[in-house]
């Protein structure tokens, strides 16, 4: 969350003579980030963004108080000094307000004060600036004085017209279901169970609390009587309120991080002078202050040892107990324990719990530039192979050298490139109909990029990515890595052979493509298999299974669940002697029955003899094949009566198994 | 003796024949004719069965030595022909023929760099799931249900997915939820480099729903901020340059204590302050000391171990590389590509 404050602001909290560029770098390097300095005039505006686990820096006050801290250790003077104020005088006969608080713990600390004789006008124009500067409209000097405030130390209050409150009597509890209450920007705005509210003697709703100001009691030109409204609030409530009502405030946004109940008398004791020089405001009630749990003095100890394993430097608790005294710690060096303690100022009560908290303070204003820099030991690790990394790049690049561009899909899809919706995860909060339901296969997402790019004559992509194939409603699905090819170019036989290449690539040499039809988007399909474990597809799309796909030309497509296939990889090199003696080198020429697989013969060949060394076909035409054979022995030359029986029996389990016959020269 | 002397002619006549060859072709021709299936070599070693046994051997080694002349001979005259060809004129300025042309993604690349300068400091890599639980990516981080810091992540929730223990399931929205996911599975010491997909309910140019995150984690005894600093630095002039600078700001996350933000000095005006940049500075994300409630959470004894996590975007670092300033960073997965082939 950002904040912007004027520099000329800042200055009535902070005593220096560092200007805005260095305030600005010195700040964001020890504390809050200034993203943007803007020059206005004679002025500067710092917008800075504010850490949520900070909201004493929420306001100038805050920031003031961090760079009083901060500038001296870049040698540049500075001193906070604190705002003027005008105590609570005692009031005889004061002006009544009845307060019941249903629950303490929706309202830690409960403060009001009524101011009489009050004439609302336009606030002096340097206030309208200040206010303009930091992004808050002005109104008239009542508002102006609560959202001046709001910004000047971080408390958010709210005024009331004393006189539209009926009874003088509040009553501040959780709303029930469907009560209504219209707030200052004219919204009726229906209220949900747990929202704190405040209902005068009347019964009706006067503010939606910590958020906005109900319309019913709202200061308006004819207001004389002012009641404000100083608070903290349970932070979760406000969150939860804001969400379930879409609606948030700059107050809202301070309360949620939760604020400091000790700041909240001295911004009554701030508001008693602006009302009395703004709007010549008396003050004509008691201070009413309900607070039932006061803060507990809160300390914290940090070991010296600690210190140093987490800063990385030896470092002198003395020094470490000057940095959180400049920051409004108390501290107390335990030389016997070798630890210093520090109370907890209330500003930051919240924020500092654990020695960590502590270091953290110590360091940041010591200079995170001013430590050293080391690299982390190489002690050894637990082993894990990370071959799967390596794998997948492998592959990524092969397919890149091969002619194939890589590709990038969200892993959500629309309804219409998912095949059953039913058995798919589907997200609760989408942000678009274009991105809701994880995807289960990357085929779809292919053909989508392939229809998109119309301006390409051909196309070859892949894309390594999960798909997520749901488990049940208690466990997560089960994500699965896969490679998807898409070709407009090759044909099932070159997109084969770029699996074929790729598997060789992986040394892995058992495998099987076997005809399917189990993918229904498909025609032409073949399941591979790797020791008889399915591992993916590949086939031709069947375009009539995608309505809106518009291309014309024949699309390849192959996926397979990269993984398994990894499982197989072997990078085992063997060694064998080169052959002594020559091959012999045979080419037979074979006639096929119609709609024979060849895969089979060529193992059915391969089988018949150790002296075949390859089987290969070299030429192919109608059921014509011509085989190469390669015949090679380790230990001899080959010689005639060898071959022949080889011959012999290739030819008789030829004809036996697949009735292929050999082609006679007619 | 008379095989001899026809062995002798036999040879002299091939060596003539070979010389006076003017191409490649007349050469095979004369090579099959001497050393073809049915050559005159051939030829002479069917003598060799009636001779008697002392002069088989002395004529048959005789033969070899020839066709061994011969062979020789014959590839010495084809060297003659493609030296030929070699002094011929051709056009090199015409166009190669290229082998097929492909390309990675941008990201991949970055992937790839970003895990080898980690490796070199001994990070392991590791992967962890994109759908995750509550626990591990909010609750299990020190974000209780309701706490604002949570609202920093606009988190994408799955529909009818819950588990008792580990509360709903969501698209993860950083890396950070592998950090328990690696102190579960393995002992300090830990250099754990998670890069993964991750999601966030955002769409403009400065945001992907789904982008890339990097993620360090290092856990041993007595690491420190100076830890943090010196690996940042060496990442940072490993990826973008050794004339780049890095510095850590205060900043605040729920489970890291104290938590950084890191910066880069600005590659295109050197960090003297540009359009580009805050005052020579340029975000690259967040970091921090593992808080102790995490450690503890992922069963490590915070009196024991410190460490050091940060959490990147992919993109985001690719993106302050000088060259790469690409106006929306959803370009990067529309997949148009005209856009992919350029790199």
């Amino acid at each position: 969350m950002n904040i912007l404050i004027s520099d000329s602001w800042l200055r009535d909290f902070l005593e220096t003579k560092a200007n805005p560029q260095q305030i600005a770098e010195y700040l964001s390097l020890c504390s809050q980030s200034v993203e943007k300095i803007t020059k206005e005039n004679q002025d500067f505006v710092y917008e800075i963004e504010i850490t949520s686990n900070r909201p004493d820096c929420f306001s100038v006050q805050g920031i003031a108080r961090e760079l009083a801290c901060i500038l001296p250790r870049f040698g540049i003077p500075a001193k906070f000094k604190e705002p003027p104020v005008k105590e609570t005088p005692p009031v005889k006969n004061g002006l009544p307000l009845e307060v019941k608080i249903s629950n303490y713990d929706l309202c830690p600390r409960f403060t009001a004060i009524v101011y009489d004789n009050i004439t609302v006008k336009p606030s002096p124009s340097w206030v309208q600036k200040r206010l303009i500067q930091s992004g808050i409209r002005a109104l008239n000097n009542v508002v102006d004085i609560s959202n001046y405030l709001m910004i000047e130390l971080g408390q958010p209050m709210h005024t009331f017209d004393y006189d539209k409150i009926l009874k003088h009597k509040m009553i501040l509890r959780e709303a029930k279901e469907g009560e209504e209450i219209i707030t200052l920007d004219g919204q009726k705005r229906k209220l949900k169970e747990g929202i704190i509210i405040i209902e005068d003697g009347e019964g009706r709703i006067i503010d939606l609390c910590g958020i906005m100001g109900g319309k019913n009691s709202e200061t308006d030109e004819n207001t004389k009587r002012v009641l404000l409204f100083v608070q903290t609030y349970n932070p979760t409530k406000i969150r939860k309120a804001c969400q379930a009502l879409s609606f948030r405030t700059e107050a809202a946004n301070r309360f949620e991080k939760g604020l400091d109940p000790e700041g909240v008398i001295p911004a009554i004791k701030r508001a008693n002078l602006l009302f009395e020089e703004w709007c010549e405001g008396k003050v004509a009630s008691q201070l009413f202050d309900i607070y039932p749990h006061p803060q507990k003095p809160k300390n914290v100890s940090v070991s010296q040892k600690h210190i140093e394993k987490i800063m990385g430097i030896k470092f002198p608790l003395e020094e470490a107990a000057k940095i959180l005294e400049s920051l409004g710690f108390k501290t107390t060096i335990e030389t016997k324990k070798e630890s210093l303690c520090a109370q907890i100022p209330h500003f930051r009560y919240d924020d500092v719990n654990i020695p960590e908290d502590l270091i953290e303070e110590i360091a940041r204003i010591y200079g995170y530039h001013n430590l050293p820099n080391f690299l982390p030991p190489l002690a050894p690790l637990d082993f894990q192979s990370e071959s799967n990394f390596e794998y997948e790049s492998k592959i990524k690049t092969a397919l890149k050298y091969w002619g194939f561009t890589e590709t990038a899909s969200y892993s959500l899809v629309s309804e219409n490139l998912i095949s059953d919706k039913n058995a798919s995860l589907k997200l609760a909060n989408p942000l678009t109909e274009d991105l809701l339901y994880l995807r289960k296969s990357l085929i779809p997402s292919l053909l989508k990029i392939a229809q998109e790019n119309p301006q390409e004559e051909k196309i070859n992509i892949f894309e390594i990515a999960n798909v997520y194939l749901p488990k049940g409603k208690t466990s997560l699905p089960d994500e699965r890595m896969k490679l998807g090819i898409l070709s407009s170019e090759k044909n099932f036989f070159q997109l084969k052979g770029v699996l074929e290449l790729l598997l060789y690539e992986l040394g892995i040499k058992n495998y099987q493509f076997s005809p399917s039809q189990k993918q229904q988007y498909l025609v032409k399909e073949a399941t591979i298999t790797l020791n008889s474990q399915e591992v993916g597809y590949l086939g031709e799309i069947n375009h009539s299974a995608f309505p809106w796909l518009t291309l014309q030309k024949p699309l390849f497509v192959l996926e397979v669940d990269l993984l398994t296939l990894i499982s197989f990889a072997n990078k085992e090199k063997k060694y064998l002697p080169l052959p002594k003696y020559p091959p012999i080198i045979e080419d037979f020429c074979f006639v096929f029955p119609p709609q024979t697989f060849v895969g089979p013969v060529l193992e059915e060949i391969q089988k018949i003899s150790p002296l075949i060394a390859s089987v290969k076909i070299i030429d192919s035409y109608a059921n014509t094949k011509t085989f190469r054979l390669v015949f090679q022995s380790r230990e001899k030359n080959l010689e005639e009566k060898e071959l022949s029986p080889i011959r012999e029996k290739i030819l008789t389990h030829l004809k036996n198994k697949f009735k292929i016959t050999l082609k006679t020269n007619q | 003796m008379m095989l001899n002397d026809q062995i002798n002619n036999l040879k002299n006549e091939a060596l003539g024949e070979i010389l006076e060859s003017q191409t490649k072709e007349e050469l095979e021709k004369v090579r099959s004719l001497f050393l073809g299936k049915s050559g005159k070599i051939r030829e002479l070693t069917k003598n060799l069965k009636d001779l008697p046994p002392e002069e088989k051997v002395s004529i048959g080694k005789k033969i070899n030595e020839t066709k061994k002349a011969i062979e020789s001979a014959i590839a010495e005259q084809a060297k003659k022909f493609t030296a030929q060809k070699q002094s011929s004129w051709i056009d090199v300025t015409a166009p190669g023929e290229k082998p097929a042309e492909g390309h990675l993604h941008l990201v991949t690349e970055a992937i790839q760099e970003i895990s080898s300068i980690f490796a070199r400091l001994g990070f392991k890599r590791s992967r962890y799931p994109e759908v995750e639980w509550d626990w591990y990516a909010f609750e299990g981080l020190n974000m209780s249900k309701n706490h604002p810091a949570r609202d920093e992540w606009e988190t994408f929730f799955i529909e009818d997915l819950e588990n008792e223990k580990y509360g709903k399931g969501i698209l993860t929205p950083h890396t950070s939820s592998g950090q328990l996911r690696e102190m579960e599975k393995f002992k300090p010491p830990i250099r754990m480099i998670n890069i993964a997909k991750c999601y966030r309910r955002q769409s403009d140019v400065s945001h992907s729903p789904m982008f890339y995150q990097f993620e360090g984690l290092v856990i041993d005894k007595n690491i420190s901020i100076a830890h943090l600093k010196g690996t940042l630095d060496f990442f940072v002039r490993n990826f973008f340059g050794p004339e780049r600078k890095t510095r850590i700001r205060p900043f605040h996350f729920q489970f890291t204590e104290p938590s950084f933000e890191v910066d880069v000095s600005c590659g295109l005006c050197q960090g003297k302050g540009c359009r580009f940049c805050k005052a020579g500075w340029l975000e690259l994300g967040g970091s921090g000391m593992v808080h102790p409630k995490v450690l503890e959470n992922g069963g490590i004894d915070p009196k024991i171990y410190s460490g050091f996590a940060f959490g990147w975007g992919v993109e985001r670092t690719l993106m302050m590389k000088k060259g790469l300033q690409i106006e929306d960073i959803r370009l990067l997965y529309t997949n148009d590509l005209r856009f992919l082939k350029q790199f």
